[in-house]
């Protein structure tokens, strides 16, 4: 009896997520190629086709394992993590949790942050860019009114803190970057991560910025925010580089 | 009529297809690159008072037993909506099963179980973007025993119980022959009314147990065969808009262009030999 087509698409989804059948192999017609290989031209290209895309996701945490290395870590992720659905810009959510998990952290400890900076600039990048509020925007705003004002942050901005020096790590494996030698990880970070009109990039803030920044997106107003940080926070020239970098959505 | 002949709009070209507006036919997107409504997206937009869109998706599993997925199909029309293509397309396969998503175009049996599962799903799907879908023959690298059509009777089938047209990709026909053995001749017998659109693309030849097996990898210039192939597609069928697709190792616009240019000389030289021979 030949399969039905949901047990013959079950035993595919598994041989290529790595568990072969013999019932599956019967239902292929083999010669000079046999049926193994046939199937073998699939899984190679669930497999590398997702590596590439992770890696197109992850540029930074490839840069820092090399080529040969980050497919392996991408081929062991695919096998166990294999995407939910079929938007490849949305796929690598578990893939920082998985490096920390893995092996190679042990040697670059600070690599599942850098894979965490990687998501979020990959989340920043397929956003919309959408209006910004500006400086302009709330001069229109009565004084008295602005202390209660909520802002939310525009589509794509993220904030990431390590205790790795990110940004240094990260501009050092770009492929433009001097061949400088060693970078020194250590040393904490704070980085706002935006969509700008053509690309995505961060910023770095400081520990009262980022705290600041954190307070809005968690829908505190800009009185509640700021009293949370430092006394030593200037409120107003930080607000105003925030408005400047196109940190707040404009209200819809 | 002069030939229609367009080219896959991937993201190393938008900036360059933005500002120069080259000629072309039309421009085609995979709808799984464009769902987020990014930047990009509104690039795309500003596009179309210049060209004709197709929309080519490659996610919707219209082969999975389980039906489609709604949540990517709502996401796929929300797109379809907001570009109001042309033509929108996926394939005969299937790519998911039970929430997990290959990113590959896995093979069918062609068996009537099988067909009845293919029918609902393009009917479903053209149900929710409210419009005619066509379906493209895939490259295939393995046959089921149980299948008791060929593909073409399989895809003639479908088109004539659905409704739907039928994506005629060339070089899928050549690869899909070589690799089961098959003539790709066969492909010729599919109903002409239904063929809506052509695609080109290049192949690479790789190695099976010693055996030379072709992978439709969308990474090379056209090949010879596939040209002489597409040759006889015209002659059968006449002229439809056919596209050149580079999906790896995409090359620099000039040479997108300059295929879709010998797409063009072709297409009329067989316009012409048809006209004399009537």
């Amino acid at each position: 009896m030949p399969l039905a087509l949901r047990d013959l698409q079950a035993a595919f989804a598994a041989h290529l997520i790595g568990a072969d059948s013999a019932e599956l192999t019967a239902e292929i017609l083999g010669d000079a190629i046999p049926a193994m290989a046939r199937l073998r031209v699939h899984r190679h290209h669930m497999l590398e086709s997702l590596g590439s895309a992770l890696a197109a996701t992850f540029p930074t945490v490839q840069a820092l394992v090399g080529a040969d290395f980050f497919r392996g870590l991408a081929r062991a992720f695919v096998g166990q993590s294999p995407p939910g659905q079929p938007v490849l810009a949305e796929y690598g959510a578990g893939f920082p949790a998985f490096i920390a998990g893995d092996d190679a952290a042990r040697d670059l400890p600070y690599l599942p942050d850098v894979a965490r900076l990687d998501w979020a600039l990959n989340l920043a990048f397929h956003a919309p860019s959408g209006g910004r509020v500006t400086a302009a925007d709330l001069a229109a705003i009565p004084a008295d009114q602005l202390p209660s004002l909520r802002l939310a942050l525009a589509p794509g901005a993220a904030l990431i803190s390590s205790s790795y020096a990110l940004d240094r790590i990260w501009a050092a494996s770009q492929p433009d970057a001097p061949a400088s030698g060693t970078v020194d990880p250590d040393g904490g970070t704070h980085l706002l991560i935006l969509r700008r009109p053509d690309d995505a990039a961060f910023v770095a803030l400081s520990a009262a910025e980022a705290g600041f920044v954190a307070g809005l997106a968690g829908g505190l107003s800009l009185e509640e925010a700021a009293g949370r940080v430092d006394s030593g926070f200037d409120l107003s020239a930080s607000f105003a580089r925030l408005l400047g970098l196109g940190v707040f959505a404009a209200a819809q | 009529m002069d030939p229609v002949v367009g080219i896959g709009l991937r993201a190393p070209h938008l900036a360059e297809i933005a500002r120069q507006r080259p000629a072309t036919g039309f421009l085609e997107i995979h709808a799984e690159n464009h769902l987020a409504g990014s930047p990009a997206l509104q690039a795309i937009e500003r596009l179309r008072a210049d060209y004709a869109f197709s929309i080519h998706a490659v996610g919707l599993s219209l082969g999975s037993a389980e039906g489609l997925d709604e949540a990517h199909l709502a996401r796929v029309a929300a797109l379809v909506k907001r570009l109001d293509p042309a033509l929108v397309s996926d394939h005969l396969s299937w790519s998911s099963f039970s929430g997990r998503y290959f990113n590959d175009l896995l093979p069918l049996p062609y068996t009537e179980e099988a067909l009845t599962v293919v029918v609902r799903n393009v009917q479903r799907l053209q149900e929710v973007l409210g419009r005619q879908i066509s379906i493209e023959n895939p490259s295939c690298y393995l046959g089921f025993a149980q299948s008791t059509l060929s593909e073409p009777e399989f895809l003639a089938e479908v088109a004539s119980r659905s409704g739907c047209g039928l994506l005629l990709d060339v070089n899928n026909i050549a690869v899909t022959a070589h690799n089961l053995r098959l003539d790709a001749r066969d492909w010729l017998t599919l109903p002409a009314g239904a063929i809506t659109q052509y695609h080109l693309a290049g192949h690479a030849v790789n190695d099976a147990d010693g055996e030379a097996i072709l992978i439709d990898d969308h990474g090379s210039r056209v090949s010879d065969g596939v040209w002489a192939l597409f040759a006889d597609v015209v002659r059968r069928f006449g002229q439809r808009p056919t596209l050149i697709e580079w999906d790896t190792d995409v090359p620099p616009l000039a040479v997108l262009l300059d295929e879709a240019a010998q797409a063009g000389r072709l297409i009329s030289a067989e316009g012409r030999n048809a006209a004399r021979a009537a």
